[in-house]
């Protein structure tokens, strides 16, 4: 239970920089740095630029994310900004607009 | 339960954060905090922000005001620069405080009002100042298992207390004695306070 979570109702806007797991159920404008895994569930809504390491999305990420490991975009994902990550789903049933780097 | 949100301890916000629910915080955060539930800053908790909530309870650091519609509650551990308000104020031994205290049923309309009118009368700011520190100083004698019949500030009444606490509380010695020294008539802010006073006062 070491981690950040963000619940449904709560908005942040500025920036979180963190060492742990952070998972967004509510509302983040701004920036988020996490050295670990980033949970945005559906419901969630980030407008921010989220660096990261593995990136879990079914929510919607507006700005570009950067992930030193994957990015799952789940149903219902929304994302809008371009991805950067060694590894990237997209699933069936989730939006997508944006530019994706892998490192080849 | 589902809303709490939770600042980890090794998580740093910068910014505003508002909106309904709970929220815990165990790391860092720098800004503003609104929200409509309770806000618990845990004793890793480092917050440099005004806090509003309907609870707040603080086991940590909190630099800011804390306004609460229903409870502000300082747990043994925690360290507060900044002002209270709410309609209920708890002051655990050992918890401390620098800033007005102030119970009051209102919200922030009416302790605005005081500051307002402390501020035209900066002269009589830091007797004001020391009032509600006076209050807890007396409010906590009561608690404490203090062996001398009603410590009227004198300066055996600052020693036996300070003795008592430190039996009592081992492991927060700092708390301990700054707390115990709170009962006699020098509480460990005021001084603080005069020598800005007198600062100033060469200044001018």
């Amino acid at each position: 239970m070491a981690s950040t979570v963000i619940g449904a109702g709560i908005t942040i806007e500025g920036e979180i920089t963190t060492d742990e797991d952070v998972t967004v159920q509510g509302t983040l404008r701004g920036k988020l740095v996490a050295k670990d895994a980033v949970t945005v569930e559906h419901g969630g809504v980030v407008e921010a630029d989220v660096t990261g390491g593995p990136v879990s999305v079914a929510g919607s990420i507006t700005g570009n994310i950067s992930s030193s490991d994957r990015v799952d975009l789940q149903n219902g994902a929304k994302v809008v900004g371009n991805v950067r990550a060694t590894r990237i789903t997209i699933a069936d049933g989730a939006q997508f607009k944006g530019n994706v780097d892998m490192d080849v | 339960m589902a809303d709490t949100s939770v600042i980890g301890r090794a998580s740093f916000v910068r910014g505003r954060v508002t909106g309904d629910g709970d929220l815990e915080i165990a790391g860092r955060v720098e800004g503003e905090i609104a929200v409509s539930g309770e806000v618990v800053v845990e004793a890793t908790g480092l917050v440099a922000a005004n806090i509003e909530g309907r609870r707040i309870i603080v086991r940590g650091a909190v630099k800011g005001d804390l306004v609460a519609s229903e409870l502000v509650s300082l747990e043994a551990t925690a360290r507060v620069v900044g002002d209270l308000r709410a309609p209920r104020i708890a002051i655990a031994q050992g918890g401390l405080v620098r800033g007005q205290v102030a119970t009051s049923g209102g919200g922030a309309a009416r302790p605005r009002a005081a500051q307002a009118t402390a501020a035209r009368a900066p002269a009589r700011e830091t007797a004001r100042r020391e009032e509600p520190r006076r209050e807890e100083a007396r409010r906590e004698e009561p608690r404490r298992v203090v062996p001398a019949p009603a410590p009227s500030k004198a300066a055996p009444a600052k020693a036996s207390p300070a003795k008592v606490e430190s039996k009592a509380n081992g492991p927060a010695p700092r708390g301990a004695t700054i707390a115990g020294s709170r009962v006699g008539p020098p509480p460990p802010v005021v001084p603080v306070l005069k020598k800005g006073t007198k600062a100033v006062q060469k200044k001018r």
